[in-house]
């Protein structure tokens, strides 16, 4: 048992250290100084945070009613809402490309708009927003059942309004795991990479760029910039690690 | 006065069903049952909190079948107090006095004299978790009468006490009825409690009522074997 646990920690970190250590200080320097790195890490983050805030703002209604209420299909509902996950992601890219193309009723309607998902950030952004819903609405709709009904239901009858009982019971109540929710939505978009080189090749986020500079010149040449992708990700991760041993703190 | 005409629920796996009954002003009324009769969800239905297949509910000649539950002037205390855990004592009792527009002033004197009252003050910067089960009550029975309710709902608020507490919060309850002269509607399984506080009650039994009328006529005379077999009377 013991062995098998040893292994498994072996298998997750020995990478992780190879990527942290493999380039020099010099390389991962001269990586950060390159304007198309920062871009692309700027980029990823950007896309990726912007993807969780939408994720927050059309999943938290969302998952309060998949949370709260009980109706037909439900089931059927929050099985689809797990799809993303299950889903091959260059399958997503090229799902969302076959929606938004010339001949399909939203595709004609969004060129109509001017939005164009192919080759640009707006597309990165519907994908990754894609992939993260998943994660965000899980842990919100766990928060929220965590907050009994019960308190909602005094705070009614005590005269406070539906929209005034949410912001002054159950979201102080369950901020956090919304909070988890965000930054797991934001992590998984992060270091995604399947569904948004069908999308978009450029503008080129990191997870990209490490491919393309991987295949274009070798693994030396990916390290650095594969380095830098892995810091963001790891605040994201320690940030989520804090959050969720506070939130199992008794008060 | 409360007035509740044929009131059905339809969930999924529950009904109640064609219950009406009323509850005169400054009543203390008990709707009396075992577990699972439908007592709390007729008693939230009334506050807006459940949904109504059919039926009208009307408190002092209005119709508030179709009132949100924070328009409807009822106030409701649950079985464990249902406090909120992020708030203070103080901050739990002052919680819907802001939906009063009442001056702040006016507001701290309501909290301050609540927690004199109910013999809670010196636990105003505590919050929820590290309370007893008495405090918590007391807490919880300041909350709603804070708002000055037109109706004080009680769900089974003793049950989930010591029998020393128990005594001591139905003891507070009598008074409390006795000087505010308020309408109080209580949901228990317990017939020593319906006989101490209730002066009115209705036997439920899966989502129906049996039987309905002053607490002593039901245990004096009971008109059903189950009401009889319940309240350990005789027919």
């Amino acid at each position: 048992m013991v062995s098998a646990s040893v292994l498994v920690a072996l298998m997750i970190l020995l990478p992780l250290v190879q990527m942290i250590t493999g380039p020099t200080l010099a390389n991962l320097a001269e990586a950060l100084k390159d304007p198309d790195v920062r871009g692309a890490i700027g980029l990823s983050l950007a896309t990726s945070f912007g993807a969780a805030a939408i994720c927050l703002v059309f999943g938290t209604p969302f998952a309060y009613l998949l949370a709260r209420k009980h109706f037909p299909g439900k089931h059927l509902v929050e099985s689809i809402v797990d799809l993303p996950i299950m889903i091959p992601h260059p399958v997503i890219g090229i799902a969302f490309l076959g929606i938004a193309g010339k001949g399909h009723v939203i595709g004609d309607l969004m060129h109509g708009l001017g939005i164009r998902i192919m080759g640009t950030t707006t597309g990165i952004v519907a994908v990754l927003t894609f992939v993260g819903l998943p994660f965000f609405i899980g842990s919100a709709v766990s928060g929220f059942k965590k907050v009994p009904q019960r308190l909602e239901n005094v705070a009614r009858s005590l005269g406070a309004s539906f929209p005034q009982t949410f912001l002054r019971v159950t979201l102080p109540l369950c901020w956090r795991s919304i909070l988890v929710g965000f930054i797991m939505s934001a992590a998984r978009a992060l270091s995604e990479f399947g569904a948004v080189i069908i999308v978009a090749y450029h503008p080129m986020t990191a997870p990209v760029m490490v491919y393309e500079r991987f295949t274009a010149y070798g693994l030396s040449y990916s390290q650095p910039v594969a380095f830098w992708l892995i810091a963001a990700s790891l605040l994201l991760f320690v940030a989520l690690r804090v959050l969720i041993q506070r939130g199992e703190t008794p008060e | 006065m409360i007035k509740i005409d044929n009131l059905s629920i339809h969930l999924p796996d529950f009904a109640v069903r064609d219950v009406s009954l009323s509850v005169a002003p400054g009543e203390f009324f008990i709707l009396l049952g075992p577990t699972g009769a439908g007592k709390s969800l007729i008693l939230e239905a009334l506050a807006g909190l459940a949904p109504i297949t059919q039926g009208t509910l009307h408190l002092n000649g209005t119709e508030i079948t179709h009132l949100p539950p924070e328009k409807r002037h009822l106030a409701i205390v649950y079985q464990d107090g249902a406090l909120f855990p992020h708030l203070t004592v103080k901050e739990n009792i002052a919680f819907g006095l802001r939906y009063q527009n009442k001056k702040a002033d006016n507001a701290r004197q309501t909290v301050h004299d609540l927690m004199d009252r109910l013999g809670i003050t010196r636990l105003k910067t505590r919050k929820p978790p590290t309370l007893s089960g008495g405090e918590k009550q007391r807490t919880a029975l300041a909350r709603a009468l804070a708002v000055k309710p037109d109706v004080l709902l009680l769900d089974e608020p003793l049950s989930a006490l010591d029998p020393a507490t128990r005594s001591e919060i139905s003891t507070l309850l009598k008074t409390l009825h006795r000087d505010e002269a308020m309408t109080c509607l209580m949901v228990t399984h317990d017939f020593d409690e319906a006989r101490y506080l209730g002066q009115s009650m209705a036997v439920i039994r899966d989502g129906r009522i049996e039987q309905s009328g002053p607490v002593q006529t039901l245990f004096h005379h009971p008109e059903t074997p189950f009401v009889a077999r319940f309240l350990k009377a005789t027919l």
